[in-house]
């Protein structure tokens, strides 16, 4: 669309546009195409049993988004997942971003070390959790059970299960925040927190006066990256306890999947998948007015 | 006067820097470590650490009737072709972006930023749909196009922030000496782009070879990837986890040495250029 209200200098501007072209054109075919089917879907009966069918059903999916209880109870499991996972990611992100800020020396090593997780398929961090956990000869388990604490299958109890899955997440994506946090690290002003220190300020003083203050734009970013990716993967919950047991960890695109190839209910999946997007779509919008924001900073 | 409280706070950043270490690689080298046990020391009631290592669950997952080969090439393949179309397209794209001046280019990005957020599970189901119409399930094609839609806009993305750390002021420079704008780009921007390539490249990689959702929908017998062949193995009763950690590992440890290997560029990378 942009192309079409350049201003005339583009006529000069002829390489940038054919270097820009091709995967915009591939771009839109294949996001294009899909958008305009969840939109179309949604307002259809779209079945697979016995063979597709599609049937025009007006509204009624998306009176079923807002008055199905499965989904209202879905999307505050996700809310419930969301600021778990993200809050202790951002937490325990900062912690390890400033000790490793704080190390003179071999500070390169154990950062590399503490990134390991970031690299690793969710499928594969639910396999993992799964085998530290199993009740039979999982590490964590034994050590649960051993220290008395708890005795008795994780994932298979309410409330032990959500714990376990937000740690997987949690495991998995804190290296990425105290990544980000440290590169911001790097741009707090040095000759101000020195001259804290010559005042005589305590560590918690400089952290809440200089530290945090200067890095909170870092933050910002750290937190809108988490925040997408968190309604983006859902393959960790998918392979340990999809969902269960009695559908307390089914967040809501675990719930989508459920409707769409379990029930095979594609349009009903299509609407809640919309909802989805919206959420993806207020995150991206906050994004970019924060990268406009920076831009004119620097 | 201070030194009894450096110490102090010495001892609590080791204390908390071994507790993370410890969070953190525990799993990771558990999992490796029990790659090699032989089953009756994994199935064991108490861990045993110190066992006489053994292959044999590498050597069942290459041999035998479902063998992991199929998987591993398929793998490679399209998260090998996904990430070539992406970076090849993104990086011209990205050079065309970074340059070009035109209203509306806030809009563009938006768009491409919001692709490339769009939930995984909203776009499995049109996906499922259109795919099914252009026989597209257990193809390749079908599996490349999924990753493609992440991977595309990431990459075109990553690659303008990277073309807009590198002034113009080079290209205008070849230019007046009399090269034109492709030969400018290609002689002059594209080797300092090997950095932002290669990141761009390991990350697209690493994003297609993790995928499982995508890959759980839309392939099939003929078109399975690793992480399939570890969440089957999962699903079965009576879980052979010798083999399944095996291939935890195969499956971990080339991304995690790709990953850091471009160490300096993951945070411009992985924040899509919003830290650098």
């Amino acid at each position: 669309m942009a192309l079409l209200t350049a201003k005339p200098s583009a006529r000069r501007q002829g390489f940038e546009l054919a270097m820009m072209s091709p995967a915009l054109f591939l771009l839109a075919l294949i996001t294009l195409v899909p958008f305009f089917s969840i939109i179309w879907m949604s307002f259809n009966d779209v079945s697979l049993m016995g063979g597709l069918t599609f049937e025009f059903s007006g509204l009624d999916n998306w009176q079923r988004v807002f008055t199905d209880p499965d989904i209202r109870s879905s999307w505050l499991i996700s809310l419930f997942y969301f600021l778990a996972t993200v809050g202790l990611e951002m937490i325990l992100g900062t912690v390890m971003a400033l000790l490793v800020y704080s190390l003179t020396r071999g500070s390169n090593i154990i950062i590399s070390l503490l990134l390991i997780p970031m690299f690793i398929a969710p499928v594969i961090v639910g396999l993992l959790g799964r085998f530290m956990l199993d009740p039979s000869h999982g590490l964590y388990a034994w050590l649960l059970n051993e220290t008395g604490l708890f005795d008795g299958n994780i994932l298979g109890s309410v409330g032990p299960a959500m714990v376990a899955v937000i740690l997987m997440d949690v495991w998995e994506w804190t290296p990425l925040v105290a990544l980000i946090v440290l590169a911001g690290l790097a741009s707090v002003p040095e000759d101000i927190l020195e001259a804290a220190e010559m005042d005589g300020a305590q560590y918690g003083q400089k952290l809440l006066y200089i530290i945090l203050p200067s890095i909170s734009n870092i933050l910002l970013v750290a937190l809108l990256i988490r925040a997408m990716d968190a309604i983006r993967f859902f393959a960790i919950i998918f392979i340990t306890t999809n969902g269960g047991p009695a559908d307390s960890t089914k967040i809501i695109p675990i719930r989508l999947y459920d409707i769409a190839f379990r029930f095979f209910d594609l349009g009903y999946a299509a609407a809640v998948g919309i909802t989805m997007l919206a959420f993806s779509i207020l995150v991206a919008n906050a994004f970019m007015k924060l990268l406009k924001r920076q831009e004119k900073r620097s | 006067m201070t030194a009894p409280k450096r110490w102090l706070s010495l001892t609590v950043k080791i204390v908390l820097l071994t507790l993370l270490l410890l969070w953190t690689l525990v799993p990771i080298v558990w999992m490796v470590l029990s790659s090699f046990k032989p089953n009756s020391v994994i199935t064991a009631n108490t861990p045993r650490v110190f066992f006489t290592p053994t292959l044999e669950h590498y050597a069942s997952l290459f041999s035998g009737g479902n063998s992991l080969w199929p998987y591993l090439m398929n793998s490679l393949l399209i998260a090998g072709v996904s990430t070539l179309i992406a970076v090849v397209l993104g990086c011209m794209s990205g050079f065309g972006l970074s340059r070009i001046r035109i209203k509306g280019k806030q809009h563009l990005a938006f768009w491409i930023i919001s692709t490339r957020m769009a939930p995984i599970a909203a776009v499995i189901v049109p996906l499922y749909l259109l795919f099914r119409y252009l026989y597209l399930l257990d193809t390749h094609v079908g599996l490349i196009v999924a990753y493609l839609s992440f991977n595309l806009p990431f990459a075109i993305w990553l690659m303008t922030a990277f073309f807009d750390d590198l002034p113009p002021d080079l290209e205008e420079a070849a230019m007046i000496d009399g090269a034109t704008k492709f030969q400018a780009f290609r002689y002059v921007v594209l080797p300092l782009m090997t950095p932002g390539l290669v990141t761009t490249a390991i990350l697209c990689f690493i994003f297609a070879w993790n995928d499982y959702a995508f890959a759980q929908t839309f392939s099939g017998p003929s078109t399975q990837t690793i992480p399939i062949a570890a969440a089957q193995l999962l699903t079965q009763t009576g879980i052979d986890w010798g083999k399944l950690l095996a291939i935890g590992t195969i499956v971990v440890c080339p991304m995690a040495i790709a990953g850091l290997l471009v160490k300096r560029w993951l945070v411009q990378g992985l924040t899509m250029g919003a830290v650098k």
